[in-house]
């Protein structure tokens, strides 16, 4: 029996008549990191924002399993639903809260959201102030964890394109996640941040156990971190495989480089 | 020599000419066919008094006063750097140490020393009664739409609707109203706060649930129409409320515990007392509640709603969180208006309360709970002052002439309001510079 973590069976996703995942299946083994490739407009951030519960797809099944082993729907949740069972992500555009400080983002998203808490936290009881505690000490771990503890009061919107990376990742393992949905990390860094980023990235998944999925434009970074591939384009998924399979895969090769192309080559 | 005539000069002269102009037509008697030109000149019936020294008709004044402005104009054109980069020096220092806890506690015993002499100070009766009345309650439910409006982001239109539950509960419960008060006893207005605070709530989570799904714009047109169809409810239903009479025969606040007795009458100054302390607590309460998870949940909420999902809050229980908040406080208010004056009466519960509470809130600095309580302070004493001592052909209406001028100015120099939350601060900062995700409240629908 294989442990997937995700499990995405036939998923179509329309925006009216435009159809923008069709017929996809997939699936993301626990402890993996996968990658999700494929020209502008194949669908990717729909299929992550239908992972995360953004987006409710019209047919298909999405099966997230947490280790509790108790598989949940993720169609029909809301994202916060979808969040607090155990499914962390980053945005394309990185959506910081910009007006607060690095240390304030990882804060929220390591505090608890159950319950009302007003009245805890206007009379300040010791359970408040505990848990308070316990977020201030998860949050200083994770700056360390992602090298920012220097930068902790710097408003996140001052900070350069790769700290706003690392810090939202931060923010993402900071709500405790089985999986951790990366959506183009890489984008906007330069050389030397994208090689820290991969060693990060590749620390989260054997230091902390959590699974990755990525989707990533940059070839270089995504052949040397993920173990598998799949290749979306047109919104249906046209290959999947290991590195070295998908960089021999005709298929993909037209996809990125259209159908007359006859030399082989890496878009990296 | 020639510089003098450059246009620019020329513009900046004709701007202070055509702003005063306006103001002047403002503040000016109304024209008539007749007299068109009324505004400009004032009526020979009340020639205006040129600063005290002669009379004078009120073109001349209007005139002198746009050169005065022309001339400090250019001024702060010249001197304007050296003087701003002086002030910034000299504020600076005090402004950091007011960061520290020390300093902050102090400011606070010293502010709390002084509301505490106030009445002592001022013995006008017009005034003890405004501080009451048009200020402490003012002071309360600018906390509590600060809660919905500054913490939360949400724009409410219809805050006097739950102001309006609050004070139309204290009737019920005490037994003013012709319906028949709750298990046929007549409670003591202090149980009535209890009962205000829940009803209010309980209308504020009915009325948020299911609308709090709704951006923007669509939830202030949904919260106005709130307002109105509760000041119709509370006009129409005789037989409940009392109609447009409303009622009169509310007691005042009765204590009666043991051995002490105390009733609070006709005079005020006992109510400011008892209003202060209640002040007191809404801001304590609401200043732990700003730096809990649920303040900083809410910040997440207003800065980017979807990324606030990603980290597992629940966007909608948070709104309706606030939204239950601000009504409970005004309920709250209620409670203490209806008390105090013994009347209600379904025309004090009209749209303009519920925006001239939403002016408090944006002049003072949405969010920043120092800058809400200062605003609506600065601004009530200032409509008080103009009631109580009117200068030369001020008529009450006039009233929101200024208070929009006011605004326009604000919003214009310091849209963050008078004491911005340092939050708040820089979002309007990112905002401007076109990073970060902009309020819905400044800017309708950010999907």
């Amino acid at each position: 029996m294989s442990d997937k973590i995700f499990d995405v069976d036939h998923v179509t996703l329309r925006f009216g008549g435009v159809v923008s995942l069709n017929d996809v299946t997939l699936h993301q083994e626990r402890g993996e990191i996968l990658a999700v490739i494929g020209p502008n407009g194949a669908g990717k951030t729909s299929l992550f924002n239908s992972l995360t519960g953004v987006y409710q797809p019209q047919e298909g099944t999405i099966t997230f399993q947490g280790s509790d082993a108790k598989a949940m729907s993720v169609i029909g949740k809301k994202p916060h639903r979808v969040s607090s069972a155990g499914v962390a992500r980053t945005f394309q555009a990185s959506r910081m809260f910009s007006a607060l400080t690095a240390f304030e983002n990882i804060k929220i998203g390591a505090e608890s959201h159950r319950g009302i808490g007003v009245l805890g936290a206007m009379l300040r009881g010791p359970k408040t102030r505990r848990d308070e505690r316990t977020s201030d000490e998860r949050t200083v771990e994770l700056l360390d964890f992602v090298g920012l503890r220097a930068k902790a009061n710097v408003i996140s919107s001052s900070l350069s394109y790769g700290d706003r990376r690392r810090l939202e990742i931060a923010r993402g393992l900071a709500t405790g996640p089985q999986v951790l949905l990366l959506d183009e990390p890489a984008a906007g860094t330069n050389p030397s941040e994208k090689l820290e980023l991969t060693t990060l990235i590749r620390k989260v998944r054997d230091q902390m156990g959590v699974s990755i999925l990525l989707i990533e434009h940059d070839m270089k970074l995504v052949m040397s971190l993920a173990e598998r591939l799949y290749v979306l384009n047109f919104g249906s998924v046209i290959a999947q495989g290991t590195p070295e399979e998908i960089r021999a895969n005709d298929k993909v090769i037209e996809a990125y480089l259209g159908s007359t192309a006859t030399e082989t080559g890496d878009r990296s | 020599m020639k510089r003098v005539f450059a246009s620019a000069h020329v513009k900046r002269l004709f701007s202070a000419l055509a702003a005063l102009a306006i103001l002047e037509l403002m503040t000016g008697p109304p024209g008539s066919a007749l007299a068109p030109t009324a505004g400009f000149t004032g009526s020979f019936g009340e020639p205006a008094s040129f600063l005290g020294l002669f009379r004078t008709q009120r073109w001349v004044l209007f005139l002198f006063l746009a050169l005065v402005m022309y001339g400090l104009w250019s001024a702060w054109l010249v001197w304007g750097q050296q003087v701003r980069t002086a002030t910034a020096k000299a504020v600076s220092a005090p402004r950091a140490a007011t960061r520290t806890r020390p300093v902050r506690w102090g400011m606070a015993v010293v502010v709390l020393a002084v509301a505490l002499l106030l009445p002592h100070l001022i013995t006008d009766p017009f005034w003890q009664a405004a501080m009451v009345e048009q200020i402490a309650v003012y002071v309360l439910l600018a906390l509590g739409l600060n809660v919905v409006v500054g913490f939360a982001g949400l724009l409410d239109l219809g805050f006097v609707a739950f102001y309006a539950i609050g004070a139309y509960t204290t009737a019920w419960v005490t037994g003013a109203l012709p319906t028949a008060a709750p298990f046929g006893i007549h409670f003591n207005n202090f149980y009535a706060i209890p009962i205000a605070i829940a009803l209010a709530m309980g209308s504020g989570i009915i009325l948020g649930a299911p609308t709090l799904r709704l951006r923007g714009d669509y939830l202030a047109i949904v919260t106005l129409g709130f307002g109105e169809i509760i000041t119709i409810f509370a006009n129409n239903l005789y037989g409940i409320t009392g109609g447009s009479q409303g009622t009169n025969t509310i007691p005042h606040f009765s204590l009666h515990v043991g051995p002490i007795k105390y009733l609070w009458g006709l005079t005020p100054v006992p109510y400011y007392y008892l209003t202060i302390v209640f002040v007191i607590l809404f801001i304590a309460g609401f200043k732990l509640l700003e730096h809990s998870r649920v303040g900083r949940a809410w910040t997440a909420i207003r800065e980017d709603e979807v990324a606030a999902e990603s980290v597992g809050i629940n966007p909608l229980k948070y709104k309706v969180m606030a939204f239950a908040i601000g009504a409970s406080t005004a309920g709250f208010a209620g409670v203490v208006t209806a008390s105090q004056s013994n009347t209600i009466f379904p025309s004090s519960f009209t749209l303009q309360f519920s925006i001239n509470i939403l002016v408090l809130v944006i002049f003072g600095g949405m969010g920043s709970i120092t800058g809400v309580v200062l605003g609506a302070i600065v601004i009530q004493t200032g409509s008080m002052y103009l009631l109580h001592t009117p200068p030369a052909g001020y008529q009450p209406q006039d009233l929101y002439i200024y208070l929009g001028a006011l605004l326009v100015v604000m919003m214009i120099f310091r849209p963050a309001g008078l004491v911005p939350s340092r939050r708040r601060h820089r979002e309007i900062g990112l905002a401007e510079k076109g990073e970060g995700h902009m309020n819905e409240v400044l800017t309708g629908d950010t999907p």
